[in-house]
């Protein structure tokens, strides 16, 4: 007999899953339906099949410039967080220092802030220090945002690793940047991919902070934002939708697998 | 070294929270004694409140059959679930409003398919309260799921065999073992979908209409509309920090343990 569930409440449970699921990925394939639809407004009934949509956002240059200003302010925050985030995570897991939950809790801290605080504060000290807002501001608001994910990421597996590896390369003569280039970094190495994945997605995706920060050249939420207000540029918005929402379904299941081979296979190796 | 950096860093994260410029206390009494700002954020905490009790209810099911039901796919089922939260925030919203609108899939596909005229469609879909909560707890659910799955998978599945092999029911065992050892999931996914959604304003601005306008809306309009003040929004801000600030404190140690673990 099964501790937790009944045979009948079995059922009803997977019933009950799978029509949360349906109610999560509905939208989704909604999108994904009239993204292909050859009618001006999403509705009902389905007007025909098109790749017009499709075809009018490739050739939009505005929403193309968004796009990679997103992608370039994504790719280096997130390196940035990532590194910062090392970092932290090897002073918190490898030293002993006065302080030390005070500063967990600060750079966790991000985490359980309203991101519209976070945007407020980050304008305020940007226009207190006579900063332009540009995309570099919203750099920097990206790794403040996605610097504790990645932390939360590193730390549980940097504290995984035996320190006798590290101490074993110290008395081998290796020196601190070379323990870490040859033992620490290649055991950390998946976690390091899925945090910089996390602090990627977590940037391409961040409108709250950017929308107070952002300068001239704005970012691809901003531009969705903006673009919602224009029933006409709905149609081509869907469209970006699809492929947006598509490459991030494959980018983070994949790396979650990916992440899992690997990690499977360094454990084998650590036994 | 990298301590060094994690000191400048943590300072930095930490000054990114001035104040008002020069000192005032007048904001913060103008703010204290308006009606408007006060209900507006009483009306916040409703919304947060029924949001993120709404869907810790919906979620811990989920969880609970994932985590307990002794399935070997786990995993695939705890990913099947996560996926759509990886997606854009802003994208899902807006599958949303194409969903609701009046010229909307849920409008249109009624009138189409005869069950309601097309002169009557139920216009409270969008720009409502009900948009707004329905969205939120749409986009949050996933997020919830987690904590919770946490903390039931690292519950001992021995305690539950203990329990029924002193003649204890399931619903009893529930009631006595597991759902008070994944109290600190459930209030760690709590707190999750509170904090964000008693300052949220994306998603208001979006499907809310007049009717969804919150607190976090009310923020963003300080700064940035035409008679931008400053001050005003700050303490709106500072006000936000700080009863968010409290609430982290206080459930700190329930927090603290889940939050590490929730990687």
């Amino acid at each position: 007999m099964d501790v937790a569930l009944s045979k009948s409440g079995t059922y009803m449970m997977r019933v009950f899953f799978a029509v949360v699921v349906a109610f999560l990925y509905a939208p989704i394939v909604i999108l994904l339906i009239f993204s292909f639809n050859n009618s001006q407004v999403p509705s009902f009934p389905l007007s025909g099949f098109t790749l017009h949509w499709y075809h009018q956002f490739l050739t939009n240059s505005d929403l193309r410039g968004a796009l990679q200003t997103s992608a370039i302010v994504a790719a280096l925050s997130s390196i940035l967080a990532v590194a910062l985030g090392i970092l932290a995570s090897i002073a918190l897991a490898r030293r002993t220092f006065i302080g030390k939950s005070p500063v967990t809790a600060l750079l966790l801290s991000p985490l359980v802030i309203p991101y519209v605080v976070l945007g407020v504060s980050l304008l305020l000290l940007f226009q207190t220090l006579g900063i332009q807002r540009s995309i570099l501001t919203v750099m920097i608001g990206h790794v403040v945002l996605s610097l504790p994910y990645t932390i939360l990421v590193l730390l549980p597996r940097l504290q995984q690793i035996d320190v006798s590896l590290e101490e074993a390369a110290y008395d081998l003569g290796a020196s601190r940047l070379r323990t870490f280039r040859s033992i620490v970094f290649p055991l950390i190495l998946p976690a390091v991919v899925s945090a910089y994945l996390i602090a990627f997605t977590t940037s391409f995706d961040e409108y709250a902070v950017a929308s107070f920060v952002v300068g001239s050249r704005i970012t691809f939420p901003i531009y969705l934002y903006s673009a919602l207000r224009f029933p006409n540029q709905l149609p081509q918005v869907i469209a970006v939708a699809v492929v947006v929402m598509t490459a991030s379904l494959v980018v983070v299941v994949g790396a979650e697998i990916g992440r899992r081979i690997a990690e499977r296979r360094l454990g084998a190796l650590e036994l | 070294m990298p301590i060094a950096i994690v000191a400048c860093y943590s300072f930095n994260v930490y000054s990114i929270n001035p104040g008002p410029h020069s000192f005032t206390l007048a904001a913060w009494h103008d703010f204290l004694h308006s009606a408007q700002y006060l209900a507006l954020f009483w009306k916040s905490v409703k919304m947060a409140l029924t949001v993120s009790t709404i869907i810790v209810l919906l979620a811990y099911p989920l969880a609970y059959y994932i985590a307990l039901s002794g399935t070997k796919r786990k995993y695939i089922l705890l990913l099947l679930l996560l996926a759509p939260f990886l997606t854009s925030y802003l994208l899902r919203v807006l599958a949303w409003k194409v969903i609701l609108g009046n010229q909307g899939v849920v409008n249109t596909f009624l009138v189409w398919t005869g069950l309601r005229s097309a002169n009557h469609p139920i216009s409270q879909l969008l720009y409502s309260r009900f948009a707004v909560l329905l969205v939120l707890g749409y986009v949050w659910l996933p997020f919830v799921a987690l904590p919770i799955f946490v903390s039931l998978e690292s519950l001992d599945r021995r305690l539950l065999e203990a329990a029924t092999d002193l003649g204890a029911s399931r619903w009893y065992a529930f009631r006595r073992i597991t759902l008070p050892l994944s109290i600190p999931g459930v209030i760690a996914a709590f707190l999750f979908v509170f904090i964000p959604t008693l300052g949220e304003f994306i998603t208001p601005s979006l499907v809310g209409g007049t009717s969804g306008y919150m607190y976090g809306n009310q923020i963003v309009d300080l700064f940035e509309t035409g008679f931008p003040d400053w001050e005003t929004g700050s303490v709106l801000a500072l006000f936000l920090l700080g009863v968010v600030a409290v609430l982290t404190l206080v459930f700190a140690r329930f927090l603290r343990a889940p939050q590490l673990k929730a990687t």
